[in-house]
Parts: structure tokens; sequence; C-alpha cells
């Protein structure tokens, strides 16, 4: 493992509260695993001090310009990994949502399962999900697979790990949230093998304040359809 | 001449630039097999239903399935300013998501560089 270089992509808005902490968390459980690594933060145009404090903490920080939403944010990290040389790169939240040991088990795990798209789905286990964020997860899951035709748990999962070949080739087009469900129809269109592995989701005031509301599905699956219904007539 | 044929006359260059634009666009990698496809597809299926717009409605008119009147210059103006639309709109969707795109490109490449540039704490 330590021959892979990884970048530990975490997209940030506005994050200044738990930036600090899940960084530091991060790197203690990178370090203790013995993987060669970098965390890289992107900022996306935050009005608080998360670039400063990602910095502070050790990471690399991209800054956007202009706030694009989390898909451009992810993008514009993974993007940074492909150009330096990283050969696995992992996504995460920055609401401290997600555990480091989970991100460690994905790292391992991409490569023991030879796929390319691994997806932290907080749904395989009882993660301590509300019932009411399960069935807007499960009914975004459900929508891509009548859009896409890919059968997931959790398609919503900010939580991704991704092979050399995957960062080469995976492109999507949307930038808000609705960029988890296309990336994975990118995947397919491209003949990434996507699998899943169980996470447990850590859910505090904050990162439950920070979370999407049901109501932004409906917003995702608009973006979604009018993405499917275009691309049958665009170029 | 029939107003049906205007019909036809009036909206045939309209609907050979359609699937002129999917052909290229195809031909030169620019969207995929299935793509063109459906594009040629629904333009084809547009011509063909402004070319046996008349039989049609010979034919429903005679089984006494529909009463209204025989088309008018005024509809056929109308179907072409239709269909006109949709193509302008078409192109214009078009163009508009490829500089979205270019511009989300743009943002993602500045950003990298500028923090590649930035010094190190």
């Amino acid at each position: 493992m330590a021959a892979e270089k990884v970048a530990i992509v975490i997209p940030a808005y506005n994050e200044s509260t738990a930036i600090k902490e899940v960084i530091a968390k991060l790197k203690k459980a990178l370090k203790l695993a013995q993987i060669n690594y970098q965390v890289i933060v992107v900022d996306d145009g935050s009005k608080d001090d998360t670039a400063k404090l990602a910095q502070a903490a050790g990471a690399h920080v991209i800054s956007h310009i202009l706030n694009t939403g989390s898909g451009g944010a992810t993008a514009t990290g993974l993007s940074y990994a492909q150009q330096n040389g990283f050969t696995i790169a992992a996504t995460m939240d920055g609401d401290g949502q997600h555990a480091a040991e989970d991100v460690i088990k994905g790292v391992e795990l991409v490569e023991k399962c030879r796929c390319d798209l691994l997806i932290g789905s907080r749904l395989i286990e009882n993660s301590g999900m509300s019932k009411v964020k399960v069935l807007g997860n499960r009914g975004l899951s459900f929508v891509t697979y009548l859009l896409f035709g890919i059968n997931v748990t959790d398609s919503q999962s900010g939580m991704r790990i991704f092979s050399k070949d995957a960062l080469d080739r995976l492109k999507w087009k949307t930038s808000g949230y609705e960029f988890c469900s296309e990336m994975l129809w990118r995947a397919k269109q491209q003949g990434l093998r996507i699998k899943e592995y169980p996470i447990k989701a850590i859910y505090t005031d904050y990162s439950i304040s920070k979370g999407q509301s049901n109501w932004n599905a409906l917003n995702i699956i608009k973006y979604l359809l009018q993405r499917r219904i275009m691309e049958l007539f665009g170029e | 001449m029939s107003r049906y044929v205007i019909l036809v006359i009036l909206n045939t260059p309209l609907i050979i630039a359609g699937i002129l634009k999917a052909t290229v666009s195809y031909k030169l990698k620019q969207s995929s097999r299935r793509r063109f496809i459906v594009r040629v597809t629904l333009w084809l299926s547009i011509l063909a239903s402004l070319i046996f717009v008349e039989p049609l409605y010979s034919f429903l008119f005679s089984k006494n399935l529909t009463q209204t009147e025989p088309l008018s210059l005024f509809d056929v103006m109308q179907i072409t300013g239709i269909i006109l639309v949709l193509y302008i709109a078409n192109q214009a969707f078009i163009k508009a998501d490829f500089l979205e795109r270019r511009v989300q490109d743009l943002h993602q490449e500045l950003s990298i560089r500028l923090s590649n540039n930035s010094p190190k704490q």
C-alpha cells in the first residue's frame, strides 16, 4: 500500500467548524496505516475561514473563486489528483460525517476487489441514519436505477474511492449534488467497474445541520432528468 | 399549390439541417451512435408526420373522427414556426451547455494552477 500514492479529496463549503478536526483525524489514521497520502481540500468559495483552517491543518488547499457546488469541487480535487500522478483517490465529506477508518478500508478494498469506483454505502448496514433520510436516499438510488440502470444502495454517498483508471477517464457535467448519480452513469458508460462497501455515518448536530434537505431530492431528480433527455438530442 | 405541399416545402430545409447537424456531429465523434440515431429518428418522424398529414386528415374526416377545418395557410406558417423554434432551441441549448462546460473547466484549471502557485505554510 505504501507504493500507492493516495489523494484524499474533501470538497468543503463553509466547514470552518469541523474541517480542522476532520483533517487531523484523517492524517492520524493514514499515518498509522502507513499510507502515502495527500489531503486535498477544495474550498468551494466559502465565506468563512475554511481554507485558512484547512491549510493550517496541513492540507493542500485549492480555492474556488466562485461557489460551484459539491460536484464542481469534487471534479477539481480529482482533476488535481489526476494531474499530479496519484494512483488512488478518495472523496469524503468535510462535515465529519465520515470516519477516517472507512477511507482506509476503502483504499485497501479498491485494490483487492479489482474495481474502479468503490462507493461507501451508508445503507448496507444500519448506520444510524434517520428514517426520513433513508427514504430520501433510497428514493434517489431508485431514480438512479430507473434513469441509468445502475443498481446501488446509496447513490448519494460522498465517500467514494477511485482507481487510477477511474481518475483518468471519469468526467461528469453537473456541478451540484446530482453529480453523485451522474458520476455512476459516466462510470457505466466508460465501462468502469462499480462496487459498494458498507460504511458508518457519524451524525452530530453539526453534520445533521449541514446535510441535504429531502426537498433537494426533487431538484436532483429534475437535473438528472434534464441531463438524460438533453443527452439524447444534444452533443 | 396545395397548402400541404407548402407545409412540406417550408419545413424540409429545417429537417435536412437537423439531420445534417446530427450526422456531422456523429462523424466527427462528438456524439454517440445512439444519440445520432435518436436525433435522426426524431427529425424523420417530424418529416413523415408532415408528409402524411393530408391522407391522415382525409382518413379521419371520412371516418367522422374529426370535425376540424382543413389546414389553412396560417396553420402552415404556425407549424413551420413551431418547428423552427424547436430547431433553434435545441441548438441554443447545446451551445449553452458547451459554454457552461468550458467555463467550469476554466474555473477548475485556474483554481488548481493558483493553488500550485500559492505559498505553502
